[in-house]
């Protein structure tokens, strides 16, 4: 039986084969990645650039969530100091309608009310990141502006709509409450009822002074409803951060399991290709000078 | 009876046939290592003995021939063999380049894409703020660009390859030349009874070099060797050579005409093949998913500004522009203001009622049935199948063409050790031969010294 005597090729073709898995091998544990190029794993190589688009978007709900709860944060503040003021106001009321005060105390009582609307309208007009936030989606309004004219001594001038945003797939936050809703709703007004209490404590009549601290109370209250709306939203978006801060890291562990190269794996693919690579060479370097003519003299 | 005369001529004869033999032998061991020779055998018979009274007396040995050992066959396979391996690798170093062009999830259209609609949603925390609007702006002009360059690589690919169609054609039509010539030569060689073992090696070398190119049908005619294209369009007839031209093709890329014929699309396998392959089937199909995912995403995107309002207040326009021919190449932005973002849904520069819509374009199917970032997860994935398809092609079409050569080379491959051993016989036949010449001469002396005293010298 004749054999083909020209076997280097064979041992050639297999060299190449050692010589191109050590590159495969040589090439993860480099990369420390499976997929280095598309072929590698097509379907594969499609889950990454959903899985890093995936990624990519949960670090922009993050950076939304963390902008959001800022604003929402900003609000809760001024509105917390808002209540102080009304808790001040109504004092003020209850000692004005104890009957014991001469008008000019009252004028004076009155005189600090009117600090205190002032107080109330400057908060009212809070703005984030140069935002107005209580002026609806009329950010760049002014909300309150103060107007003796007016039935409550201020104009609104935001208008009454509301902004979202979103801060996880399908989960949108509402941004904002219009300033008519929280100011001025129909459950209760705070200018409304500064604005009485100012104009009782001017006329002296402790019945009325005394009515007008009961509706700055309700508004307090109302307000104070109103608020729950932020700190709702802040206690949402503390637990939306937690969840998108795990997703991450399952998206992370999922881009791991199809591109992550096993390095332990990979370094031992890459010492059975050299073992193979220096095998087939020590048999070429035996086995080509070998024939008949060695053996005569 | 046999006479002296007769047994010096049986020798002298075996001298000659021996010293033939050691001769193929030689050009054996001389040729081992060239490639495509086919190792040669002598032919020995017994010359025809003569009866002598009732003996019959052999005559001795006489070199009918010389053969060149070789398989018609294998040599056939060999060829398509190596026909589809070289298609396979062309291809593969084609697309290989196609599919770096979408090998890193962290850059280029994908993450273009989802870096254009982070910066929408972004926006929607602060939609007046014009440092956001720029940001978004920048992004858009980042997926415009990296949409520009996939195509434009794309075409550089693909002219690179409409390049090789050309040079390889011209190397085709130089190889069909020399092959028509030795087959003249060959026909000639034939007529006069002749083996034309080298002239058949080196032919068959050269059909191995054409096979490397393209596909060709080999059939063996009373007049020698036709050569015929894929199509049937004759390459090689007799000692005669029909060029093949290349042209303008419908597409604008050279086609290859054979005869006034153009038979681009039925050339397969050869370098030739596997680059027309990459240039007519592979891209265009990847540049079509690539256009139709740009024209879409652009119009979706279009769309949802209209819904809206700018910073100004004024209904959204178009944000993006295109070409319906070749979208993915003609995509611009139809403006930088970065005002033109319809963010509003009351006409308000602090809404962001509409961001809803725009950020929709990125999760809602287009009319292709997917998302614009699953629509190019496709194509990435269609890039890595091709390239790993021909992969998987060329390592299956190397072993069986490995295989193939073994068996040719079992055949038609020359053993040192079995040349050695042939050597050693002719050389001791050989000697044999010249010890019975000279053992005869002195036997034709003493015969010519009988009864005399004097010894001749």
């Amino acid at each position: 039986m004749r054999v083909n005597p020209n076997f280097s090729d064979d041992i050639l073709s297999d060299l190449y084969q050692a010589q191109s898995q050590e590159e495969t091998a040589l090439q993860q544990l480099a990369s420390g990645k499976l997929i280095n190029l598309p072929s590698d794993n097509p379907a594969g190589a499609a889950e990454l650039v959903q899985n890093q688009a995936l990624q990519d978007q949960t670090d922009q709900y993050e950076q939304n969530t963390s902008v959001v709860e800022g604003q929402l944060q900003t609000a809760d503040s001024a509105l917390s100091s808002v209540v102080d003021s009304l808790n001040q106001a109504i004092s003020l009321g209850t000692q004005g309608a104890n009957g014991t005060n001469s008008q000019a105390d009252l004028d004076a009582i009155a005189q600090q009310v009117q600090g205190i609307q002032n107080q109330v309208v400057q908060l009212a007009n809070t703005s984030y990141q140069g935002n107005f936030i209580f002026s609806g989606t009329a950010t760049s309004t002014q909300p309150y502006t103060l107007d003796s004219s007016a039935p409550d001594g201020v104009t609104y001038n935001g208008n009454t709509d509301t902004n979202t945003v979103e801060v996880a797939d399908g989960n949108s936050v509402q941004t904002n409450l219009p300033g008519s809703q929280v100011f001025q709703g129909t459950g209760g007004d705070v200018f409304g009822a500064l604005q009485q209490l100012i104009t009782a404590l001017q006329s002296g009549n402790t019945a009325t002074i005394g009515a007008a601290t009961t509706a700055v109370s309700t508004s307090l209250n109302y307000l104070s409803q109103q608020r729950v709306f932020y700190g709702n939203g802040v206690d949402q978006l503390n637990s939306n951060q937690t969840f998108l801060q795990s997703e991450q890291v399952n998206l992370q562990s999922e881009e791991n399991t199809v591109d992550g190269a096993n390095l332990a794996q990979a370094s031992t693919n890459l010492s059975n290709a050299q073992t193979t690579q220096s095998a087939a060479l020590a048999a070429l370097a035996k086995v080509i000078p070998q024939n008949l003519l060695q053996y005569l003299s | 009876m046999g006479t002296l005369n007769t047994a010096m001529w049986i020798a002298s004869q075996a001298l000659d046939v021996d010293q033939g033999a050691m001769d193929v032998t030689s050009n054996n061991i001389a040729n081992a290592s060239t490639p495509g020779y086919s190792r040669e055998v002598v032919d020995l018979t017994e010359q025809t003995p003569i009866e002598s009274g009732n003996l019959t007396v052999g005559t001795g040995v006489s070199l009918e021939q010389i053969q060149s050992v070789r398989s018609q066959v294998l040599s056939l396979l060999i060829s398509q063999q190596t026909t589809q391996q070289n298609g396979s690798q062309t291809q593969l170093n084609g697309l290989q380049q196609v599919e770096g062009l979408f090998s890193d999830p962290t850059s280029g259209i994908g993450a273009n894409l989802s870096a254009f609609f982070n910066s929408i949603s972004q926006l929607s925390t602060d939609p007046s703020n014009g440092a956001q609007r720029q940001s978004v702006m920048t992004a858009a002009q980042n997926l415009v660009t990296s949409f520009n360059q996939a195509a434009q690589s794309l075409g550089t690919i693909q002219s690179g390859l409409n390049q090789s169609v050309s040079s390889t054609v011209n190397q085709i039509n130089s190889l069909t030349q020399q092959i028509a010539q030795i087959n003249g030569q060959v026909g000639q060689m034939e007529q006069l009874g002749k083996d034309p073992g080298s002239l058949l090696d080196q032919e068959n070398q050269l059909i191995n070099q054409l096979s490397q190119l393209t596909n060709v049908n080999e059939i063996q005619t009373e007049n020698g060797l036709t050569l015929t294209t894929g199509n049937g369009t004759a390459l090689v007839v007799g000692n005669q050579s029909f060029a093949l031209q290349v042209g303008n093709g419908p597409t604008g890329m050279q086609d290859v005409f054979s005869q006034g014929q153009d038979i681009t699309s039925t050339i397969q396998g050869g370098s030739l093949g596997g680059a027309i392959q990459v240039r007519d089937q592979d891209i265009p199909g990847i540049l079509t998913q690539l256009n139709t995912l740009a024209s879409q995403f652009a119009t979706s995107f279009n769309n949802a500004q209209a819904q809206g309002y700018d910073l100004n207040g004024n209904v959204g326009q178009a944000l993006f522009s295109f070409n319906a021919s070749g979208a993915a190449a003609s995509l611009s932005l139809a403006t930088t203001d970065p005002d033109a973002i319809a963010a509003s849904s009351d006409g308000t520069s602090g809404s962001n009622g509409n961001i809803a819509n725009l950020m929709a374009v990125e999760t809602s199917p287009l009319p292709s049935g997917v998302s614009p970032t699953d629509a190019y997860a496709n194509i990435v994935a269609q890039s890595g199948n091709l390239a790993s398809q021909a992969q998987a092609e060329v390592t299956a079409s190397t072993s069986s063409l490995n295989q193939l050569n073994d068996q040719l080379g079992e055949i038609s491959g020359v053993s040192i050790n079995e040349e050695t051993t042939n050597l050693l016989n002719y050389q001791t036949a050989f000697s044999a031969a010249a010890r019975v010449v000279t053992t005869v001469d002195q036997l034709t002396q003493d015969v010519l010294n009988m009864g005399s005293g004097v010894t001749a010298s």
